[in-house]
């Protein structure tokens, strides 16, 4: 379904600034596959997402979605095929419309354009079962402006906006890093509710070493904009969280003791 | 006040109350603030009097100079988008521009239309008094283009121009091609800032070079006397507050005018205008104040 070959993304290049963030990914995800991606900062992983979503041009390689080669698209043109969820619980929503607002946007995305009223009723109807799903009571409050709910909310508003039209590619870019346990564990159920439900391919890019290992069929680790580690099938069965810690010791090559408390954290 | 200054005052806050949709549309949709309407309010009025003294119709001449406001906005939109020119600076460089341009478009600094047909001419047989007519004419008008701003802003492009302004990145990540959508705006907004020209030019017999000075200042008046006034999320009433806040605005200025205890003549209108504006930027300010002390205050209670 994705396959990227030889990916590189340089910043700024040419300047004294000039930063590698990809060097050269090669890369092939099946149908379906759920991924989870996991570094230390600065290691590509959202780079590599924002690159399959269009939003980072390629400095070199190609990506292809199926048998499309979508390397020069922009992002606009990818949307049918990806659809994406934030970190920041505020930059996938819009705080000054509506909720229903938001989700017309949403369900708009693979075609739009048009003069008609973008709401409705047939729509308000199928918004309102879709947020039923979350219990959090907001299927009643359709007309509320987006800016008045919660982070945790805004979240699972643009996890369910990401699923409202068919795609085949969910992008989640450490989306529930910005919550609190409780909320991440319930945006972590809808979002493999909906996964197993649309049979999407996902990456998913995390800092929790227990979230990589527990969800998807698949983990990668990128060290300064490579694959370092590609675990899959029965090895990574056997995995635990404390060998994915050696593997990062291992990935910077001295054995040095881990100095972000990140990569611990809800280990 | 006379029923004539009254009359008056209504007409003029109506023609500007559709520059104040378009500053809506620009300052609060886009996010992109947009100061060529100084020079496209003009422009609209240059264009339609230089059609009508030429002998082209009056309507005709009206929607050309929609066309030509439009355009004005595009070049404000190409510079920022193509060459990264910041928007203010590049709506600036526009407006400046289009002093020339006028200049150019009516030949001489000021074009009377005194004689001439206008869009009123076609309804001046009803024999209503032209103060009535010409209130009721422009009040039509502005609903109706009203009116239909508040349908475009709820239909699935204008959902897509407010989430352009709002999230420009949710916004391209939903499929939404964001320059397209600004382009598109900036267009409407000086086209109906430009319609407002030729309406202003054909209700007041003249067009002149300088007439655009100051119209961003009294279009954003309008639009923020009527948010503070009405604050609603509800799309026909935010249209219509611009509208009650153009004419609530053009009424508060010409009570300024005529309250001789102030003793305020014609020319200190600029300081007026400014003053007027500063004071709904204020208001809403203290009234957050206030209401935070008083909540601190309860608090300890």
């Amino acid at each position: 379904m994705i396959r990227c070959d030889d990916l590189r993304i340089t910043f700024n290049p040419g300047l004294p600034t000039e930063k590698k963030a990809l060097r050269g990914i090669d890369l092939e995800i099946p149908e379906g596959e759920f991924v989870t991606v996991i570094g230390s900062n600065g290691a590509g992983k959202s780079t590599l997402l924002n690159a399959l979503a269009g939003d980072i041009a390629s400095t070199g390689g190609k990506i292809w979605f199926g048998d499309k080669d979508v390397t020069r698209l922009p992002a606009t043109g990818r949307t049918r095929d990806v659809a994406r969820v934030f970190q920041d619980p505020l930059a996938g929503t819009c705080g000054n419309m509506t909720i229903e607002e938001n989700m017309a946007l949403a369900y708009g995305r693979t075609e739009r354009g048009n003069l008609s009223f973008a709401l409705n009723s047939k729509l308000r109807e199928i918004f309102r079962t879709q947020l039923a799903r979350l219990n959090l009571g907001l299927e009643d409050r359709l007309d509320s402006e987006m800016g008045l709910l919660s982070g945790g909310q805004r979240q699972s508003v643009s996890l369910l906006m990401s699923a409202l039209q068919p795609s085949k590619i969910l992008l989640l870019d450490e989306h529930t890093a910005a919550l609190d346990p409780k909320t991440a564990a319930l945006i972590m159920d809808i979002s493999s509710q909906i996964i197993a439900e649309k049979q999407l391919t996902v990456l998913m890019v995390t800092h929790s070493m227990r979230q990589a290992l527990d969800y998807g069929s698949r983990t990668l680790m990128l060290h300064e904009g490579k694959v370092v580690f590609d675990l899959q099938g029965e090895e990574r069965a056997g995995y635990e969280v404390k060998d994915l810690l050696n593997l990062f010791a291992k990935a910077r090559g001295d054995g040095e003791e881990l100095d972000d408390d990140k990569l611990l954290l809800g280990s | 006040m006379s029923m004539f200054a009254f009359m008056g005052t209504l007409e003029i806050g109506f023609v500007y109350g559709l520059v104040a949709i378009g500053v809506y549309l620009t300052f609060r949709v886009l996010d992109f603030p947009d100061l060529t309407v100084d020079g496209s309010f003009t422009l609209g009025a240059a264009v339609a009097a230089a059609m009508i003294v030429t002998g082209f119709n009056p309507y005709l001449s009206t929607f050309c100079a929609a066309l030509a406001g439009a355009s004005a906005g595009m070049v404000t939109a190409w510079l920022n988008l193509r060459f990264n020119i910041l928007h203010l600076l590049a709506s600036i460089l526009t407006m400046t521009a289009l002093y020339t341009i006028n200049l150019r478009v009516m030949g001489k600094p000021n074009v009377a239309l005194i004689m001439e047909p206008t869009v009123l001419s076609p309804f001046e047989a009803l024999g209503l008094p032209s103060m009535y007519l010409k209130v009721i004419f422009v009040a039509v008008c502005a609903l109706i283009i009203g009116g239909l701003v508040a349908f475009f802003l709820q239909t699935q492009y204008g959902l897509a121009m407010r989430a352009t302004g709002a999230n420009p990145r949710m916004a391209q990540a939903n499929g939404i091609v964001t320059k397209e959508k600004i382009y598109a705006g900036l267009a409407l907004s000086n086209g109906l800032v430009a319609i407002a020209g030729a309406l202003f030019a054909q209700t007041n017999g003249f067009a002149d070079s300088t007439m655009g000075i100051g119209t961003i200042v009294v279009g954003l008046a309008a639009v923020i006397v009527g948010e503070t006034l009405f604050g609603s999320r509800n799309m026909w009433v935010i249209i219509l507050s611009c509208l009650i806040g153009s004419i609530l605005y053009r009424l508060a200025v010409s009570m300024a005018l005529n309250a001789d205890f102030l003793g305020f003549t014609a020319s200190d209108l600029n300081f007026i205008t400014a003053a007027l504006v500063a004071v709904a930027l204020i208001l809403p300010q203290l009234r957050r104040e206030w209401k935070a002390r008083k909540a601190a205050k309860e608090a300890q209670l």
